[in-house]
C-alpha cells in the first residue's frame, strides 16, 4: 500500500488523515445520553463512536456466578463490551456470544475501574457498564476508558479523579535499539485504525491523584498517575518511554477536555 | 428457570401486587373508554424521539428513544454478493420460490425480479442476553419476516420495487446485494422492545442508500464512487413522480396492541401488557397501487399475565372467613371470559382472544386515518438524509 504512514511520514511529516505527530483528532463527546440508565455517555475519537451506559451500584444478581460472598468489601464492576456488527468497513459475522477483542476490551476495562473507583462505599453491590462501539476507527480501548468515565461520572460514582485513555505510538516499526544521534522516528498521538494496524502502539490510563497534606495547597502543578498500562505490539524498549511521554501528554489534553464536557452539562435532576 | 421463562414471554413482569392487577385491569376495561395509567387515549401513543443517519460509516441508520428511556440504534450495511444459481434453479425459477405460500406474484419472479428471503439477515443485541436466547432469536425473526415478504402487488407503475425489498436487491442474474441489519438496544428492555425495534428498523431502511450502479446488464457490477449519487433503498418521491410520498412502498412497521376486556389499546406500557388478555404483534406496511395500507402478519404474544399471581377472595380467605364482608362478594361471569369472577380480585389471564376482538384490531390499525397511517406518516416526517 503506497499510501501508509511509515512511508509518506518522514517525508511529508504528515500523517495520513493529515495530522501532526501530537495531534488529538476530534473529540466530542456528552453525557447523560440515555435516561433509562444510571449514568451514561457519548463519546467521539474522530470515527471512533462510543456510548457507553452505567446501571448501578445495584444489588447484583442472585445466583451469580460470583456468589454471594463477593462484593462483601465493595461494589463488583462488571463491564460488557459489544462492538456492533455495522463498527468496521465490512460487516463483521459473528458466531455467536463475544469475541476476543471485545472481551479483552471488557477485561481491561473491568480491571482499570474495579481499582479506581471508590467500590468500598458500596459494598454487597454491582456497578454493570455496558460499552457499545457503533463505529471502530482505531484508539477502541481508550475511547471507552474516556466513555466510561464520563458514564461513571454521570452516575454519581465516587472516584479520585478522571481516568482519561489515549494512544500512542511510533512512525516506523521501531524495532532497532534507538540512535541518539540520528532519530528519525518520531512518537504518534492518538492513532487511527489504518495506523493502528502497521506500527507499534501502546494505551495508556492516568488518572490524578487525590490532593493530600501539603500538596493539596499547590494547584499548579497536577500530579499524574498511570493507572492503566497495554501494549499488544512490539517495540524496542528504547522507545517506550517516548511513546509513554507522549500518551500521558495526550491524556492531559482529554482530561481538560472531558472536565469541559462535564462542567458544560448543566443537568436538572 | 424463572429468568428464562420470562425471557420468552412479553416482558419482564413488572412486581405488581394482584389488587394492583385487579385495578389496573378494570379501569383498562371500562366499557368504552379505556382509563389508561398514564391518561392517554386509547389509541394515542407516547411521544418518542427519533433521527436517521447518524452512523456515517454505514449505508442507513437510524435511532430511537422512546418516553420510558429505552433506546435503539440500527445500522444497516450492504455487501454485494454473488448469486448461488445451481442449473435447476435456473429451469425452475418457480420452484425455489414455492417456499413463499403466499406469494402472489408467482410469475413476476422469473429473471432479474426474483430474490431470496435469506439476502437480509438481522441480527438483535439485547443487552443480558446472549444472541442465541430465545428473545433476540425470536425478535428478528418476527422482523425479518414482514420484511421479506411484504412485496408490493403486480402492475404497479413503480417499476424499482416489483418482488418488493428481495427485488430491490437483486443486481443481475450473478449479482445481488445482502443486506445486514443490526439493531443494538441500548438498555434492559423495560417493556417488550418490538415496537421499539421495528420503528427503528423501518427509519433505519428508510434511510438507507445504495451505491448508484454504473455497469449495465449482466455485466460484473460496478459502482459510482460518488456517494451523493447513490440511490435509496426504498425509492423517495421524486418531483417527476405522480406518486405521493404515500403510496410508495415502505418497510412494514410492527405495533404492539393488547386487548382488555372488550377494549383494544395501542402502544401499552409495561403496566398494561402485565394485566393484558392477548398481546399481539400487527405488521403493516403501505400498499404501492392504492391508498390503502395492508396487513402483513398478526402474531400473538406470549401474554405476561398469565404468570402472575392471583387474588385470593374473602370467602375464600381464612383470616377474613365469616366476616361479614365475605357475603357481600357475588361470583359473577367475565363477559369477555366467560369465567366466574369475583370483581376486585385479581385472576390470572388464560390468554385467547376472540375474533371479532381481532377483526377490530385489524379494522382500527387498516382504516384511512386510523392508526397505522398516523404512525407510517409520523415516521416519514423524520427527516431522512
Amino acid at each position: 500500500m503506497p499510501l501508509d504512514t511509515s512511508t509518506t511520514y518522514p517525508l511529508t511529516k504528515l500523517r495520513l488523515d493529515g495530522r501532526r505527530w501530537n495531534e488529538l483528532r476530534l473529540l466530542q463527546a456528552q453525557i447523560s445520553t440515555n435516561p433509562a440508565s444510571s449514568g451514561s455517555s457519548y463519546l467521539a475519537m474522530g470515527n471512533t463512536t462510543i456510548m457507553c451506559s452505567v446501571h448501578g451500584p445495584a444489588e447484583g444478581r442472585r445466583g451469580d456466578a460470583t456468589g454471594g460472598a463477593a462484593g462483601s468489601s465493595g461494589a463488583v464492576v462488571e463491564v460488557d463490551v459489544n462492538v456492533a456488527g455495522f463498527a468496521g468497513v465490512d460487516r463483521k459475522r459473528r458466531a455467536g456470544g463475544s469475541d476476543k477483542q471485545s472481551s479483552r476490551i471488557a477485561t481491561t476495562l473491568r480491571a482499570a475501574f474495579q481499582s479506581h473507583l471508590h467500590t468500598y462505599l458500596y459494598p454487597h453491590s454491582t456497578i454493570s457498564i455496558h460499552v457499545s462501539v457503533l463505529s471502530a476507527d482505531g484508539s477502541l480501548l481508550a475511547a471507552a476508558i474516556n466513555a466510561c468515565t464520563l458514564a461513571l461520572v454521570d452516575a454519581g460514582i465516587p472516584m479520585p479523579g478522571l481516568l482519561c485513555g489515549c494512544t500512542a505510538g511510533m512512525s516506523g516499526s521501531a524495532s532497532t535499539p534507538r540512535d541518539p544521534r540520528n532519530d528519525e522516528l518520531d512518537p504518534l498521538l492518538d492513532l487511527s485504525l489504518p495506523e493502528e494496524q502497521e506500527l507499534p502502539f501502546l494505551t495508556v490510563g492516568t488518572t490524578t491523584s487525590v490532593p493530600v497534606g501539603e500538596n493539596a495547597m499547590d494547584d499548579d502543578e497536577e500530579d499524574m498517575k498511570v493507572s492503566m498500562l497495554n501494549m499488544d505490539s512490539k517495540v524496542h524498549c528504547t522507545y517506550v518511554e517516548t511513546m509513554l511521554a507522549v500518551g500521558i501528554d495526550g491524556c492531559n489534553q482529554i482530561r481538560e477536555i472531558l472536565e469541559g464536557v462535564i462542567k458544560g452539562s448543566n443537568k436538572l435532576r | 428457570m424463572a429468568a428464562q421463562r420470562q425471557a420468552s414471554s412479553a416482558s419482564q413482569t413488572p412486581h405488581i401486587s394482584p389488587a394492583e392487577l385487579s385495578y389496573l385491569y378494570t379501569s383498562l376495561a371500562l366499557p368504552g373508554s379505556p382509563i389508561r395509567p398514564d391518561g392517554r387515549s386509547a389509541t394515542q401513543f407516547r411521544p418518542l424521539t427519533a433521527e436517521t443517519d447518524i452512523l456515517p460509516g454505514t449505508n442507513g441508520s437510524a435511532r430511537v428513544g422512546f418516553a420510558d428511556g429505552t433506546q435503539a440504534i440500527v445500522g444497516v450495511k450492504a455487501e454485494v454478493e454473488k448469486t448461488v444459481v445451481s442449473a435447476d434453479a435456473l429451469k425452475l425459477p418457480q420452484q425455489t420460490q414455492e417456499e413463499y405460500v403466499g406469494n402472489n406474484d408467482g410469475e413476476a419472479n422469473q429473471g432479474s425480479s426474483s430474490g431470496h428471503g435469506s439476502w437480509v439477515q438481522m441480527s438483535i443485541e439485547i443487552p443480558g442476553f446472549r444472541d442465541d436466547d430465545a428473545l433476540p432469536v425470536f425478535l428478528s425473526e418476527m422482523m425479518r419476516e414482514p420484511l421479506v415478504e411484504s412485496v408490493s402487488s403486480e402492475g404497479s407503475g413503480n417499476g424499482e420495487m416489483t418482488g418488493g425489498l428481495k427485488g430491490r436487491l437483486v443486481i443481475n442474474k450473478r449479482w445481488h446485494w445482502r443486506l445486514y441489519i443490526d439493531v443494538l438496544l441500548l438498555s434492559q428492555p423495560q417493556s417488550y422492545p418490538l415496537p421499539l425495534l421495528s420503528l427503528t428498523t423501518h427509519l433505519a431502511l428508510l434511510s438507507t442508500k445504495l451505491p448508484k450502479l454504473k455497469s449495465k446488464g449482466e455485466e460484473d457490477p460496478f459502482f459510482d464512487d460518488d456517494w451523493d449519487a447513490a440511490e435509496y433503498l426504498y425509492p423517495r418521491s421524486t418531483s417527476t413522480a405522480s406518486a405521493t410520498p404515500s403510496q410508495q412502498v415502505r418497510p412494514p412497521v410492527t405495533l404492539l396492541v393488547v386487548s382488555v376486556g372488550e377494549n383494544i389499546i395501542f402502544d401499552p406500557d409495561r403496566e398494561e401488557i402485565a394485566v393484558a388478555d392477548t398481546v399481539l404483534a400487527v405488521s403493516i406496511t403501505r400498499d404501492s397501487d392504492s391508498d390503502n395500507l395492508k396487513l402483513v402478519s398478526i402474531r400473538t404474544i406470549d401474554p405476561p399475565s398469565r404468570l402472575t399471581q392471583p387474588g385470593v377472595p374473602n370467602s375464600e380467605n381464612v383470616t377474613t372467613l365469616g366476616s361479614t364482608a365475605a357475603a357481600e362478594e357475588a361470583a359473577i361471569l367475565n363477559p369477555s371470559t366467560g369465567e366466574e369472577e369475583v370483581p376486585g380480585v385479581w385472576r390470572p389471564r388464560r390468554g385467547g382472544v376472540k375474533r371479532s376482538t381481532v377483526a377490530r384490531i385489524v379494522k382500527l390499525v387498516l382504516e384511512k386515518g386510523g392508526v397505522g397511517e398516523e404512525v407510517l406518516e409520523g415516521l416519514e416526517g423524520v427527516q431522512v438524509g
